[in-house]
C-alpha cells in the first residue's frame, strides 16, 4: 500500500472556505443553529463510523463518552473551575474511563461487545440521573456558565457555528491523517483478513484499544462543546435515542468513506427537522423517542434497499464515470 | 417488619421477576440459536402485550379476549416484521442485525409513545386479588401466576424440543443450519415460527405482569435486557437460562431491599458486564490448563 501524502488536500481546503463564509452567505439564525448540530453530530459520527467500519468495533456506547463529557465538563464548570481546563479535564476523565473499559471488554466478538457496551450506555444514564447532588439528577444540570477563554466569551450560535465546524473539520483531519498512517493501514489488514495481519505481527487488541480510547476522547470533546452552547444537560439526551441517531447518521451517509458521515449528519438532522415542523403540529408529543421512531424506518429502508448508504452510492457513481471515460479513451 | 419476614418478601420478589427474565431469556435464546438474529425487539413485545390489551380493554373489550387479541397481534406483528425487515436485509451480518432490530424496538415504542402517551397504565390481575400471608410477607396470586407460568413455558417448551417431530427439527437446525437445509427443513418457516413464539411468550409475559409491575411504553428496555444478561449467563440453554434468571431475580430483590432500589437495574447490567469480562478470561485459563 502506497503510503499517501499527510498535507491537507484541496478538497477540504475549499470545503473549510464554503463552511466559512456560509453564515455570511446566509445569516438565518434558524438554519446557522441547525448547522451547529449538523457539525457536532457530524464530529460525533465521524469517531463512531472510524471506529465501527474501519477498526471493526461495534461500540454503542459512544453516546455514553459524549454525555460524560458533556457532563464532566458541566459539574466542573458549575463549581468554579474555567472552561478550557474543564474540557481538559473532562477528555482525560474519558479517556482514563475509555482505557479501563475497552481494554477488557475490547476483547468480546460482535454480539458480545455489543452487548456489553449497550449495557454501559444505560448504566451510564441511571447512574448519572441518581447521583442528584452532583449532576442535578433526572431533572438536569442548569447554571452552566458561558464559554470563555481570559477576556474573550463566545456569544450567540455564529461564535458556536465556528467553534463547532472547527471541531468537525479538526476530527475529519485527523481521522483521515489517521487512516492514512501505519496505525490505519494495521486496520485495514485487519478488516481485509485477521489471519494474515496476526501473523504479520500486527498487535491488533492494542490498536482497537488506541482507536477507541481517541474516538470516545473526540466524543468528549464535541459532549464539552455542546454543554456550552445548550446551557443545560439532562440525562435522557445521551441515551438510545442518540445511539439511534448516530447509527442512522454513520448508516444514511455511509461509513466507508470519511465524509459519508458529514453527509449523513447533514441530511439527517434536515430531515429531522422537517419532521419538526411538519409533523410537530399534528403529532400529541415530539420527543427525542419520536424522532427515533422515525429514524428507525430509515434505517430499515437503508439496510434493505441502499446498504452502502449515500457515500457508497456516490462511489459507485464516480466508479461508473471512470469505467465511461475508460470505454471513451478506448474508442 | 422482622428480618425474616423481610428476606422472605425481598425472595419472593426477587423469584417473581426472575421468573420474568427467564421466560424473556427463552424468547431470546429461541430466537438467537435457530435465525442467529439478536433480537432486540423482545422487550418491546413484553410491553406490546400489556399495552395492548390496556388497550383493546379500553375500547369496550372484555379483558380476557382483549389479552388474546393482544397475543395474536404481537405475534403477528413479530412475523411480519420477520418477514418484512429482516429477513429481507442485503448483507445479513450481526451487527446489521442489531442495528435493524434496534432499530425495529425503536420503531415499536415510537409508536406506542404516540398512539398512548407516556403514561404508565395499570391492569386488573384476571385472577382474584387477595392477599396471602407467610411469616408477615405479603404474596398476590399474580405472584403465584407467574411462577406457574414460567414452569408451564419450561415444561412445555422442553417437551416441544425434545419430543416432537418440529421440535427435533428446530434444534437439527439450531446445531446446525446448512446440514438442516440439506436434509430438506425448510429453514424461513422455522424463522417465522421463532420470531412468532418469542412474540407470543413475549405478550403473555407483559400480562401477566403488568398488574404487579404496570405497564408503559419504555418498560420493553430494560426488561428485555435484563432477558438478555440471563440468556447469555445461562448459555442459551433453557434451564441454565431459568436457573440464572432466579438467580439475578434474586440478587436483584435483595440489593433493592438492602442496598438501594434506584439501582437495582444497574447491578443486572454489571452482571453481564463482568461474566462477559470473566469468559473471555476462562477461555485463556482452559488453553493453559
Amino acid at each position: 500500500m502506497m503510503r499517501q501524502k499527510t498535507g491537507i488536500p484541496i478538497r477540504m481546503i475549499l470545503f473549510a472556505l464554503v463552511i466559512f463564509l456560509f453564515p455570511f452567505l446566509i445569516p438565518s439564525p434558524y438554519i446557522i443553529g441547525v448547522m451547529c448540530f449538523v457539525a457536532i453530530y457530524g464530529a460525533l459520527s465521524l469517531g463512531k463510523a472510524v471506529l465501527m467500519e474501519h477498526a471493526g468495533v461495534f461500540s454503542l456506547a459512544h453516546p455514553a463518552w459524549f454525555g460524560i463529557g458533556a457532563y464532566v465538563t458541566g459539574m466542573a464548570t458549575v463549581r468554579g473551575i474555567p472552561p478550557v481546563l474543564a474540557i481538559l479535564i473532562a477528555a482525560g476523565f474519558v479517556a482514563l474511563l475509555a482505557y479501563m473499559m475497552g481494554a477488557p471488554l475490547l476483547r468480546l466478538k460482535e454480539y458480545y461487545l455489543a452487548n456489553a457496551t449497550f449495557c454501559l450506555l444505560i448504566i451510564v444514564e441511571i447512574v448519572l440521573g441518581n447521583m442528584g447532588s452532583l449532576t442535578g439528577g433526572h431533572q438536569g444540570l442548569i447554571g452552566i456558565p458561558p464559554f470563555s477563554v481570559g477576556p474573550l466569551t463566545l456569544k450567540g450560535d455564529r461564535h458556536f457555528y465556528f467553534l463547532f465546524w472547527g471541531l468537525c473539520l479538526g476530527t475529519l483531519w485527523f481521522f483521515n491523517n489517521l487512516l492514512n498512517s501505519r496505525v490505519g493501514r494495521a486496520l485495514k489488514t485487519f478488516n481485509d483478513s485477521e489471519a494474515a495481519s496476526m501473523s504479520m505481527g500486527i498487535n491488533i487488541p492494542q490498536y482497537k484499544l488506541k482507536i477507541f480510547v481517541i474516538t470516545s476522547v473526540m466524543a468528549s470533546l464535541a459532549g464539552s462543546l455542546l454543554c456550552f452552547w445548550l446551557r443545560f444537560i439532562q440525562p435522557s439526551m445521551f441515551s438510545i435515542p442518540l445511539m439511534v441517531e448516530l447509527i442512522t447518521i454513520v448508516i444514511v451517509g455511509g461509513g466507508e468513506v470519511l465524509y459519508g458521515p458529514l453527509l449523513g449528519s447533514f441530511v439527517v438532522m434536515w430531515v429531522r427537522e422537517l419532521i419538526h415542523a411538519y409533523l410537530g403540529k399534528v403529532l400529541p408529543v415530539m420527543t427525542a423517542e419520536v424522532d427515533a421512531l422515525f429514524f428507525g424506518v430509515v434505517i430499515v429502508l437503508i439496510l434493505i434497499f441502499m446498504p452502502g448508504g449515500l457515500a457508497g452510492w456516490f462511489e459507485q457513481l464516480i466508479r461508473i464515470g471512470w469505467r465511461v471515460r475508460e470505454r471513451f479513451a478506448r474508442l | 417488619m422482622t428480618l425474616l419476614s423481610q428476606i422472605i418478601q425481598y425472595a419472593i420478589s426477587g423469584i417473581t421477576s426472575g421468573s420474568i427474565y427467564a421466560v424473556i431469556g427463552i424468547c431470546w435464546s429461541v430466537v438467537y440459536l435457530i435465525t442467529k438474529v439478536l433480537n432486540f425487539t423482545t422487550g418491546e413485545f413484553v410491553m406490546l402485550g400489556g399495552m395492548l390489551t390496556w388497550g383493546f380493554h379500553g375500547a369496550g373489550i372484555g379483558l380476557f379476549p382483549a389479552s388474546l387479541l393482544a397475543v395474536a397481534s404481537t405475534i403477528g406483528i413479530a412475523m411480519v416484521m420477520e418477514r418484512i425487515a429482516i429477513r429481507s436485509v442485503r448483507h445479513p451480518s450481526p451487527r446489521t442485525y442489531m442495528m435493524l432490530t434496534i432499530a425495529l424496538a425503536s420503531v415499536l415504542k415510537g409508536g406506542v409513545l404516540l398512539k398512548w402517551g407516556s403514561e404508565t397504565r395499570k391492569i386488573d390481575p384476571i385472577f382474584s386479588t387477595t392477599v396471602l400471608h407467610l411469616v408477615g410477607a405479603a404474596i398476590t396470586p399474580q405472584v403465584i401466576c407467574v411462577i406457574v407460568f414460567l414452569v408451564i413455558v419450561t415444561a412445555g417448551l422442553s417437551w416441544f424440543f425434545h419430543f416432537t417431530l418440529f421440535g427435533k427439527a428446530l434444534r437439527a437446525s439450531a446445531f446446525n443450519n446448512t446440514g438442516a437445509m440439506l436434509i430438506g427443513i425448510d429453514i424461513n418457516k422455522f424463522r417465522l415460527f421463532c420470531f412468532g413464539l418469542a412474540g407470543g411468550l413475549g405478550a403473555i409475559t407483559g400480562i401477566i405482569t403488568a398488574p404487579i409491575t404496570f405497564t408503559g411504553y419504555e418498560i420493553g428496555l430494560l426488561t428485555g435486557l435484563k432477558g438478555l444478561v440471563v440468556a447469555i449467563v445461562g448459555y442459551w440453554s433453557i434451564p441454565g437460562t431459568v436457573l440464572a434468571g432466579l438467580a439475578l431475580g434474586l440478587l436483584e430483590g435483595f440489593c433493592a431491599g438492602f442496598l438501594s432500589p434506584e439501582l437495582k437495574d444497574v447491578f443486572a447490567l454489571l452482571v453481564m458486564i463482568l461474566f462477559l469480562i470473566l469468559t473471555t478470561y476462562r477461555v485463556s485459563f482452559w488453553r493453559k490448563a
